[in-house]
């Protein structure tokens, strides 16, 4: 640090407003949000920038590439796979070319746990990709990425019901919500549906897992900037017509209702919950009367901390 | 633009395996095995730039795990006239790494305790594959062309995970030098590398 180069120091003192400066910073990620997010409206701007970007991070990536090799433990992979079951995947950013009138039937007839999952129409397989975002990187899940993403999900309801299709079938299970709603309520699908993916697509989305009382796997993943979160279960045991069950967000004020669902009794069921989280709320699911009770009245089957 | 990924990940795939990129379309379309084979293919180079960043052994593979996480997730996002998936994969796992040195007090415990670092960390040569030790050497032969000035500021942002705003205090120089050298810096690593579109 003594042999301060002066060239640099008159460039540098020279050009400090100029958007096309961050270039390297921002493929090193060495950029705070807002600054990421001034790079990238120049970047929608300039065609010129949009290819030094992407030259820059591909260039970066060879840095990274640099790094020795690490072998991860055994463990790792082992629990990344158990994981799976219960992460959802985001649909592809294209339309698919389902129609939105299939989409009931879907969630009326969930796949069988085991099903297929390759049926999910792909977007190498949809037609011309005429929703392709104007996302001028090539980084994923840059702020850009996720501004994207947002752009999508803010999108008009038909092309939701068909997500909202395809969510369910990546899960491989139930839609929660559906059975307590009386008939099929596609907007409630659908919203559900995006705030799921709006969950898993958040920056800074997190998860925890835990046992239910009878040993199902449960899974919160949650935001707290989007103040939402998640529930889902695996072969959550159906209950009778006379019961449901219920979310609660379990705070320093007590218990709140966050909805009720029901679960087929097999496959993944889960439930985005009503209502907002506050970083540390404890989600509790109780078995209530149908329609859910304004206080916990039985121990919860599972808790999670946020 | 990626003629150098494509170049160096046929190297290593001298069997007749699936490319990354076709393990990921098939992990977009749910392919649980696919995501274990695509996994087996990069996850070591996934830890040892996330452990590179972040040092704690432990912390390295929590990150390591959201990354596969994300890539199981978004994998339907990815797109591959954009690039290679290695590409894509090395610079999620590089955001991850950054996000969460900057969200939590690891980073600063990590700097009081590591110092600063730069590119000429130990490297363990005799574990690495040919391919590997090639490509870690003409990155270092690349690095050795910046001025010692951009070394640093790329390095520091890169490896050590300093915002720009966090290396111009640490090498106390102006926040607009820090700019020109990181630019200045990768523009002279991209032509040394031949990274071009």
């Amino acid at each position: 640090m003594t042999d301060r180069d002066q060239s640099d120091n008159v460039t540098g003192n020279g050009s400090t407003d100029n958007p096309a400066d961050l270039a390297g910073a921002y493929a090193l990620h060495a950029l705070s949000a807002e600054e990421a997010a001034e790079y990238e409206r120049y970047l929608e701007r300039s065609e010129q920038a949009r290819i030094e970007a992407a030259e820059l991070s591909d260039t970066a990536v060879a840095l990274g590439l640099s790094a020795a090799p690490v072998q991860p433990s055994s463990a790792l992979k082992a629990s990344l796979m158990a994981k799976l079951a219960s992460t959802p995947q985001l649909p592809p950013l294209s339309a698919p070319a389902q129609p939105a009138a299939d989409s009931p039937a879907v969630t009326d007839a969930p796949p069988a746990p085991g099903a297929p999952l390759t049926a999910v129409p792909k977007a190498s397989d949809a037609t011309a990709p005429t929703a392709a975002p104007a996302a001028p990187n090539a980084a994923p899940r840059t702020s850009a990425g996720e501004r994207a993403q947002r752009r999508w999900f803010q999108r008009p309801a038909g092309y939701l019901v068909a997500a909202a299709a395809a969510v369910a079938l990546f899960v491989g299970g139930t839609f929660a919500g559906q059975a307590i709603y009386g008939n099929p309520n596609d907007q409630f699908a659908d919203q559900q549906a995006a705030s799921l993916a709006e969950i898993n697509a958040a920056p800074d989305t997190q998860r925890a897992s835990t046992e239910t009382a009878d040993g199902q796997e449960a899974t919160l993943v949650w935001s707290g900037e989007l103040g939402l979160s998640a529930i889902i279960v695996d072969d959550l045991p159906a209950l009778g017509d006379d019961q449901d069950y219920q979310l609660w967000y379990i705070g320093e004020g007590g218990p709140i209702s966050a909805g009720t669902f029901d679960s087929t009794g097999s496959g993944t069921s889960w439930r985005v919950l009503d209502g907002t989280m506050t970083a540390g709320d404890t989600v509790g699911v109780t078995v209530e009367p149908a329609g859910g009770s304004d206080q916990p009245t039985t121990d919860p089957i599972v808790a999670i901390q946020s | 633009m990626l003629d150098l990924m494509t170049a160096e990940f046929n190297l290593d795939a001298a069997s007749t395996a699936p490319s990354k990129e076709e393990l990921l379309a098939r992990v977009a379309g749910g392919d649980e095995a696919a995501f274990g084979e695509l996994y087996d293919q990069i996850a070591p180079r996934v830890l040892g730039l996330v452990k590179r960043v972040l040092i704690d052994h432990a912390q390295s593979e929590e990150v390591t795990q959201e990354i596969f996480l994300e890539i199981w997730q978004t994998a339907s996002r990815y797109e591959s006239q954009r690039g290679g998936a290695s590409t894509w994969i090395m610079t999620m796992a590089h955001r991850r790494a950054i996000d969460r040195i900057r969200s939590s007090q690891a980073g600063r415990e990590r700097d009081t305790k590591i110092g600063i670092r730069d590119l000429a960390v130990p490297y363990d040569h005799v574990a690495e594959t040919v391919e590997v030790r090639i490509e870690h050497e003409r990155v270092e032969k690349a690095m050795s062309r910046l001025t010692e000035l951009q070394r640093q500021a790329v390095s520091l942002s890169y490896f050590s995970g300093y915002s720009h705003r966090e290396v111009a205090e640490f090498l106390h120089i102006p926040l607009g030098t820090v700019k020109t050298r990181l630019r200045d810096g990768l523009i002279r690593l991209r032509d040394e590398l031949g990274v071009a579109s």
